[in-house]
């Protein structure tokens, strides 16, 4: 297998296996080893490189980054950011002068964190700097260096992969290799997807591969066959449909997060915490959902918008209440063959409430994940969709507590009175995250939270921050 | 030659306030810092070296019994597979700091889960990781073990243990008591670069490039558990990517990677990943504390008592030194302190930034909160009622000691004044709390070795292998030459981080800075009088900057002086009465505000403040790093940090940096320090001492007295993670 793209201004074949990762490549193929392993996972950052295509740059993490995700793009490492003689990019020269390097081992990932920041000309340095681990600093010092930085001009060179992207016109494809590694399937579109899978059902599908990327780092599980869904052009789309946006499974959240934004700002907000800039930037919305995960902090929220998943198997398609695709722990409604082609959202949820409880602010699991989404029609709850993460082995709705507010004026004695609810819907456990106790004792102050929410007493977590 | 100092009388000289070039002291960039944000500085894992091959370390699934590969055979038929290792010299677990010999060796027992037993090596990196994973290991003849230190057998630390007087009788007469139980859990130091080791032999000749914190001790370590001669051994270690204890001591990836090369003639490569970095190098042990406070109606202490449970494994002797501080820390004429050891089979238990201060500093303080609550007495106030005038046990004097000015100043730059009471202030949902905490940790001078050449064309020239872990030692030690020789910053070139070098104290107990910049200033003493001795004057009349020496009113270049010669010169310390004689300690005092969530029990640090004294600063910049890095760690520790072991057979169940919780930016709140002016000149002609770790020695209490503050609810098993926090409101 051969996957052409350019490195650092050059254009380079690399071969491999379809799940070497990028990270590997470059340590030991290239001996570029400015990039660095600190999980293999995706969990520090220290492996971060800047990946432009033809919607413009992005940070990703190396380490969970397959070489056929690459097809077509420019990729640029730490080695790739200073200037011809070695100029130091303004992000470099500030975290010198900021003391933001102290070991130096996690340094580079923030440097082309920062300098992909500083080219998209970002301002939201805490978020943007939210996927990189630090051990030594404090972080302060690094976010100061960035702040400082954003006050300089973006350098010639960075513009270079953009423009080199440009000009290069229609992406290659994976090319089959001299060493005898035949080249992943990699469709352009959910129609040669399909067919495929048909005839293939046992491949594993590959789409920013933040999950799928850990069963080869992690659990080092040979994935026999697999198909890369990121040239899949129809299900990287996000269209209009009626009263509702019908968005490709291929779609990432950080796509997700833009389209959110000015429709269900709450989510937006829990999308912002999710995982990091650079897993937003690779993770996508349908391997989000297919993977099943109870504690994805996607599903609670599209339940409680009451948004249906668009499933395919050849030329088949059916459409579900998200809900319904959870089965129990592990077990999606998901027949052989078929495959997450699309989720459909509705546009108007202007009660939605998304709250999302952690341990650690950002980087972190949900031990908690409450999704409300009440319609009050004059004083009377009309319908009402409450969903949690964290609560069962499946993202789950709470039945009984929306039974019990149904129909009911919309007052603190109703949610009182439903509190109690809560136990009939859920039986969580104990885990590391959280005791069983927390768990529902949150879920029922979540529910009083909401209330207050709604009456305009909103709480942010950030809002402590002075 | 050789400038020799053993400390045996105080520095009262303090020749480096004297001195001209300004460097000492002063917030210099680290030299080394264009080759990290370029991603040049090579670190262990990073050596390109011909016909290198790749190693990769099996772990023991068991916690007891024999090891037997049972396919071994059939892995190493496997495509590039060179070699399958089982030796009876890989380590069982990671060599102690400054340990100086060989841990306890063997691979044909489990002890722990995780424990490396093996390496298979192959041709690449992607054939080595799935030959490991292929190896099948089974434990025979495994035995229940024991895994809780709750239920564990303990033996007493008799050498840690105190009686004085009679606390017993001192907390039946106190006008008020406090009698307490905390917990706090094991650390990972969790380092950003993971234990890394490429082996080379040429010969009889080993080179090890590895990640390490205090070369001389790991030549030793190395060449004992090799069994070969320290002269044949050689470390390099330039850059390190972060220590905080993990690496100390020799840790398995380096045996491994030296046998492997041995047998295979080739230069074997062996990099850890992330969960065998938790699973198999070093913890912090968790410990189980009991504080005692007597005090009278006036909040004096009459008695102060403090007992520590912790554990390690079998045959280890390190014992975390919880009461490390509790010795000197508060005054009280009644003190009974005792340390005991709990035998189990978690991975080993061994320094982690602060060992002891870091747990003991900061249960010590929440019972002072606990005290100060009792009382009614402000808890700077109490602090400062109890410091002693002299060390409370030996009796001896303390050196420097701004311990007052540290509390005082820290409260008035917080604005302490502005506390609210016990559950009073409420913004919205959020519940907002102060606290406060005082900050110790001993300091120490060990010996150390550097060479400082001044070269004829006016540059200088340091090289010790002592190491920079991210600490800064690039940067004072350039600093420290160039003030004595009068040379600009950029002109002294420091070498580290190799064995052939002189050898230095290393990174680690906070000691580095001050012992090995004792070394480049004695060297630069004798550099210094040689250079009088050419002009024919006294060394103390001489006046360097510049470049320049001027004397007697004339001034010359150095070039000119030396004439086309070089100088050379070593500096060697070693630790003597001073000692001995005082009580030597840092000082310091955080402040905290936190917002902790009526509805979920989430805990925000809004801001935190340190204030501390560590004698001389020797760069206001890398000095205030370190506070500000240890202070974070204590947001961990106060919040979120915490290894999990399983209870049935003790392996970690969070072996990854997605479960163990270091804080990430969102949990680090903008954090200020103060750094006081101190000159020490008992610990060391510098007049400096240990900053490295300070900022973490009790930080966690000032979060948590903060969590009271706001809610009044005790937590007293670290972490305060939001459920325990919740279950109190």
């Amino acid at each position: 297998m051969g996957i052409d793209f350019v490195l650092n201004g050059q254009a380079v074949r690399a071969e491999g296996r379809a799940t070497t990762t990028l990270l590997d490549w470059l340590r030991e193929e290239r001996g570029l080893c400015g990039t660095k392993e600190g999980c293999n996972e995706g969990d520090c950052g220290a492996c971060t490189v800047m990946v432009t295509d033809a919607d413009g740059s992005k940070a990703l993490n190396a380490c969970i980054l397959f070489l056929p995700q690459l097809a077509g793009k420019a990729v640029r490492t730490v080695e790739g950011i200073a200037g011809p003689e070695g100029t130091l990019h303004p992000v470099q020269e500030a975290m010198v002068a900021h003391h933001g390097s102290q070991c130096g081992f996690c340094t580079p990932g923030f440097v082309v964190s920062m300098a992909t920041a500083h080219l998209n000309r970002r301002q939201d340095f805490d978020d943007q700097l939210a996927g990189n681990l630090c051990r030594c600093t404090g972080y302060a010092p690094i976010v100061r260096a960035a702040e400082a930085a954003s006050q300089k001009p973006v350098p010639e060179w960075m513009l270079a992969d953009g423009r080199q992207i440009a000009s290069a016109g229609a992406e290659p494809a994976a090319a089959d290799a001299t060493t005898g590694q035949a080249a992943p399937y990699m469709p352009t579109s959910s129609d040669d997807l399909a067919k495929w899978y048909l005839a293939h059902p046992d491949a594993t599908l590959i789409a920013g591969a933040t999950d799928v990327g850990l069963w080869v780092t992690k659990q080092f599980r040979d994935l026999g066959e697999v198909v890369f869904l990121n040239r899949c052009a129809d299900m990287r789309a996000i269209e209009r449909d009626g009263e509702a946006l019908r968005i490709g499974a291929a779609v990432t959240m950080t796509e997700m997060y833009d389209a959110m934004l000015p429709l269900h700002p709450s989510y937006a907000e829990l999308i912002r915490r999710y995982g990091s800039v650079q897993v937003r930037n690779a993770a996508t919305l349908g391997g989000s959902l297919a993977n099943g995960s109870p504690i994805g902090d996607n599903a609670p929220a599209l339940i409680a918008m009451g948004a249906t998943l668009h499933l395919r198997r050849g030329d088949d398609r059916r459409e579900l209440p998200l809900e319904a695709f959870f089965i129990e722990y592990g077990k999606q409604d998901r027949a052989t063959g078929e495959f997450v082609e699309a989720v459909r959202i509705p546009t108007s949820a202007p009660n939605l409430r998304c709250y999302k409880l952690s341990k650690r602010f950002d980087q972190d699991i949900s031990a908690v994940c409450g999704c409300f989404n009440v319609e009050i029609e004059g004083d009377t709850v009309a319908a009402a969709r409450i969903a949690f993460g964290g609560m069962a082995g499946t993202p789950k709705r709470a039945s009984a507590v929306e039974a019990a507010l149904i129909g009911k004026p919309w007052s603190a004695e109703t949610i009182a009175a439903a509190l109690p609810a809560f136990a009939q819907d859920y039986s969580p456990m104990t885990d590391m995250r959280a005791s069983s106790d927390y768990r529902l004792r949150t879920a029922q102050n979540l529910l009083s939270r909401y209330f207050a929410d709604l009456a305009g007493q909103p709480t942010s977590v950030l809002a402590v921050q002075p | 030659m050789t400038e020799y100092l053993k400390m045996d009388a105080p520095a009262t000289e303090r020749r480096l306030d004297d001195m001209a070039q300004g460097l000492v002291g002063a917030p210099l960039d680290r030299p080394e810092g264009p080759l990290k944000v370029t991603g040049s500085a090579t670190y262990a894992d990073e050596w390109q070296i011909d016909g290198m091959v790749h190693g990769v370390m099996v772990r023991a699934p068991g916690n007891s019994g024999r090891v037997v590969l049972t396919n071994s055979d059939a892995v190493a038929e496997m495509p590039g597979v060179l070699a399958v290792i089982q030796d009876d010299r890989l380590l069982r677990n990671p060599a102690q700091g400054t340990a100086d010999a060989a841990p306890i060796q063997g691979a044909r027992h489990a002890a722990y889960h995780g424990q490396l037993i093996a390496v298979v090596v192959a041709e690449t990196f992607e054939q080595a990781r799935h030959a490991a994973q292929s190896l099948q290991v089974t434990l025979e003849d495994a035995e229940m073990v024991p895994v809780d230190p709750a239920t564990a057998a303990t033996e007493p630390r008799e050498n840690q243990a105190l009686d004085q007087g009679d606390l017993e009788a001192a907390m039946q007469q106190a006008a008020c008591r406090v009698d307490v139980v905390y917990t706090t859990p094991s650390h990972s130091s969790s380092a950003m670069e993971p234990h890394a080791s490429i082996a080379s032999w040429d010969g009889e000749e080993l080179t090890l490039r590895g990640s390490y914190q205090m070369l001389k001790y790991n030549r030793n370590e190395l060449a004992d558990s090799l069994g070969v001669h320290p002269d044949r051994v050689r470390i390099v270690s330039p850059y390190v990517g972060g220590g905080f204890g993990s690496k100390l001591g020799l840790a398995p990836e380096a045996v491994a990677a030296s046998i492997a090369a041995k047998q295979l003639g080739r230069p074997v490569s062996v990099a850890l990943q992330r969960p065998q970095v938790y699973e198999a190098t070093m913890r912090r042990s968790e410990t189980r504390q009991r504080v005692r406070l007597a005090a009278d109606a006036a909040g004096r202490l009459i008695g102060l008592g403090h007992d520590a449970r912790v554990s390690n494994l079998p045959g280890e002797t390190f014992a975390e030194p919880v009461l490390q501080a509790s010795h000197f820390l508060y005054a009280g004429a009644n003190r009974k302190m005792s340390l005991e050891l709990a035998r189990l089979h978690r991975l080993c238990a061994g320094s982690v930034r602060a060992p002891g201060e870091a747990v003991g500093v900061t249960v010590l303080e929440n019972a002072m909160d606990e005290l100060a609550q009792e009382m009614g007495i402000d808890p700077v106030e109490l602090r400062l009622r109890n410091i002693p005038d002299e060390d409370p046990e030996s009796g001896k004097a303390f050196s420097s000691r701004r311990f007052r000015d540290a509390l005082e100043s820290g409260a008035e730059a917080f604005g302490w004044a502005d506390r609210p009471g016990v559950k009073e202030r409420r913004e919205g949902e959020w519940l907002i709390g102060y606290g406060m905490a005082s900050a110790a940790r001993i300091n120490v001078l060990k010996e150390s070795e550097a060479r400082v050449t001044l070269l004829p064309d006016g540059t200088a020239r340091v090289e010790t292998d002592m190491t920079d872990i991210g600490t800064g030692t690039y940067a004072i030690l350039g600093q420290i030459a160039g003030e004595m020789l009068g040379l600009p910053y950029e002109k002294v070139d420091v070498r580290l981080g190799d064995t052939t070098l002189p050898p230095a104290a290393g990174s680690g107990g906070s000691w580095g800075a001050s012992s090995s910049g004792t070394s480049v200033y004695l060297a630069c003493e004798a550099i210094r009088r040689q250079l009088a001795e050419r002009l024919d004057v006294s060394e103390p009349d001489l006046m360097l900057k510049d470049g320049c020496v001027t004397y007697a009113n004339q001034t010359k270049s150095l070039t000119e002086v030396l004439g086309g010669d070089e100088i050379a010169k070593l500096g060697h310390v070693v630790p003597g009465e001073t000692s001995k004689a005082v009580r030597q300690a840092t000082f310091g005092a955080y402040f905290a505000e936190v917002a902790v969530h009526a509805a979920s029990g989430e805990t925000r640090v809004r801001r935190m403040h340190g204030s501390f004294a560590a004698g001389r600063i020797l760069n206001a910049k890398t000095a205030r790093s370190q506070c500000l890095g240890g202070m974070t760690f204590g947001i961990g520790i106060a919040l979120t940090e915490e290894m999990a072991f399983d209870p049935r057979d003790g392996h970690v169940t969070n072996s990854n940096l997605a479960e163990y919780h270091i804080p990430v930016n969102a949990d680090v709140p903008q954090l200020t320090v103060e750094l006081l002016e101190e000159r020490d000149d008992w610990a060391s002609p510098l007049q400096a001492k240990g900053i490295g770790e300070l900022g973490i020695c009790g930080a966690a209490a000032a979060i948590t007295n903060a969590i009271y503050n706001a809610t009044g609810v005790r937590v007293r098993d670290y972490p305060a993670t939001l459920d325990k926090v919740i279950a109190g409101l």
